[in-house]
């Protein structure tokens, strides 16, 4: 969901980007972070926890937390909350602590 | 606070836990550990967490097989409900040239000849252990598969239980300020919680050893220097052994919870008692382990922290008593490895304070060898 009209902040349209999310082709916005556009098209699971394997999604927004870590273009623990989403990038999910 | 006890060890790190299991399950009695912070609060958990037995001078590879031996059981051997994470995957010992190359065939010499199942590697071997190693940096290597990892909170908790199970008391946030004695022999502690009587100190006190002795009048000349180290984020296993080098100064290792524990020696860290993290040590240690190690270059750094070695002058440790201060003894100048040899730093000091025979013979690891003659052996296999 993304707030269209707001009575004081103003959202002008933005440049839609497009990147794929498990293969998938998907479409953010300019100024979105990997982890906001996936937000905004409804993708709450990020991440699972390392021993239970429980659900992880978007949670402290700024990079520390290591919930949303994810493989981006190949590379995994990416904090995609604190990455700009970027035309093409290729995102998946990761099993356990990334593998290098 | 108890008035009167037996034994009283100062210092609540691996070496004074592993004294006082040691003594008591000897069948000494009335045994205290005072300990002027928490448990593995000094050097022992501020250590790199690692285990190996390739050194070069007997003393140390020898208390280092005998240690290796009872980590490999003590799990078991101290009815432990936690892990240890005794990770048995070796240390790859990096030669950058021909030189250090034949010094490690000597050493490996000496420790063939004493049971320790090490051996020499070519390059090609040493990359087959670690493919990410930079070829470039390698001559050869050596490489000991019982080395390894072992998570020294766990270990010392183990330690801690199993003496307290056996009656040894423990007073944590306890100082010592001063050592009582009648000239001769030991009286007594003073504490900031009290006096305790006793005939018998143990002095574990890691990074503060020195200062220990000065309150007995005991001169010992170790002293103590900030050593620093980090810690990146966990990722899944890649790196089986601790890989080492004395040239490029640096152990890295990756520890079963799946981060890096890397750190380096500074030749010109002053003496002191600092543990502060430095700017310089992260710029210097991220530069080497990116020459040796590369691929560790992408992983992210978590934190780093600083800790005191606790230097003898041959670098082997001072294990035993005087004969100045009857009562008194030291375990202490581990030279940044008394968490690998603690279970024969107890074994040792609690038979010769028994009067027991030590399992092994002890003159090169007393306080008296340093007196008025050359050292005869001094380790140099120190990061």
């Amino acid at each position: 969901m993304r707030i269209d009209k707001h009575p004081i902040l103003d959202f002008s349209s933005r440049k839609k980007i497009r990147f794929t999310f498990e293969g998938k082709e998907q479409y953010g916005f300019e100024g979105d972070t990997i982890a906001s556009a996936l937000h905004a098209l409804g993708v709450k699971h990020l991440s699972d926890s390392i021993h239970k394997k429980r659900p992880r999604g978007f949670y402290c927004a700024i990079g520390n937390c290591a919930s949303c870590n994810m493989i981006v273009d190949g590379i995994p623990n990416v904090r995609t909350c604190i990455t700009p989403l970027k035309e093409g990038v290729d995102v998946r999910m990761q099993e356990g602590k990334g593998r290098f | 606070m108890k008035s009167k006890a037996d034994y009283v060890i100062i210092g609540g790190g691996i070496s004074g836990c592993s004294i006082a299991y040691n003594l008591a399950l000897q069948g000494a009695e009335n045994i205290i550990v005072i300990e002027k912070s928490y448990i593995t609060s000094g050097a022992t958990g501020r250590c790199g967490a690692g285990v190996r037995q390739q050194w070069g001078t007997k003393m140390n590879c020898l208390l280092a097989k005998k240690s290796v031996e009872f980590f490999e059981k003590a799990q078991e051997i101290l009815d432990y409900d936690g892990d240890i994470e005794f990770k048995q995957e070796g240390y790859l010992i990096i030669a950058s040239d021909d030189q250090e190359a034949q010094q490690f065939k000597k050493n490996v010499a000496l420790q063939n000849s004493l049971g320790i199942p090490s051996k020499v590697l070519t390059k090609e071997e040493a990359l087959e252990i670690v493919p990410y190693l930079n070829p470039e940096q390698v001559h050869s290597a050596t490489f000991c598969h019982t080395d390894g990892h072992l998570n020294p909170f766990t270990m010392t908790d183990a330690y801690y239980k199993a003496a307290k199970r056996l009656g040894v008391e423990f007073y944590l946030y306890t100082e010592v300020l001063d050592i009582l004695t009648d000239g001769h022999k030991v009286t007594g502690v003073l504490t900031d919680k009290g006096e305790v009587k006793t005939a018998n100190v143990i002095n574990a006190a890691g990074g503060w050893a020195k200062e220990i002795g000065e309150l007995a009048g005991v001169e010992i000349p170790v002293y103590s220097r900030n050593h620093e180290i980090l810690v990146t984020e966990p990722v899944e296993k890649m790196q089986g052994p601790m890989v080492i080098s004395f040239s490029h100064n640096i152990y890295c290792q990756q520890t079963p919870h799946g981060a890096f524990i890397m750190g380096r020696g500074d030749k010109d860290e002053p003496k002191s008692h600092t543990m502060r993290s430095t700017w310089q040590f992260l710029d210097k240690m991220s530069k080497t382990v990116c020459t040796l190690l590369p691929k560790i270059g992408e992983l992210r750094v978590i934190r780093q922290w600083g800790g005191l070695y606790n230097m003898s002058p041959d670098h082997q440790p001072i294990i035993g008593g005087t004969k100045d201060l009857r009562g008194f003894y030291m375990a202490c100048g581990f030279s940044g490895h008394g968490f690998m040899l603690a279970p024969m730093t107890g074994l040792l000091l609690s038979e010769l304070i028994l009067g027991k025979t030590p399992s092994m013979p002890m003159e090169n690891l007393s306080l008296e060898r340093f007196e008025g003659k050359d050292m005869e052996e001094v380790e140099t296999s120190v990061v």
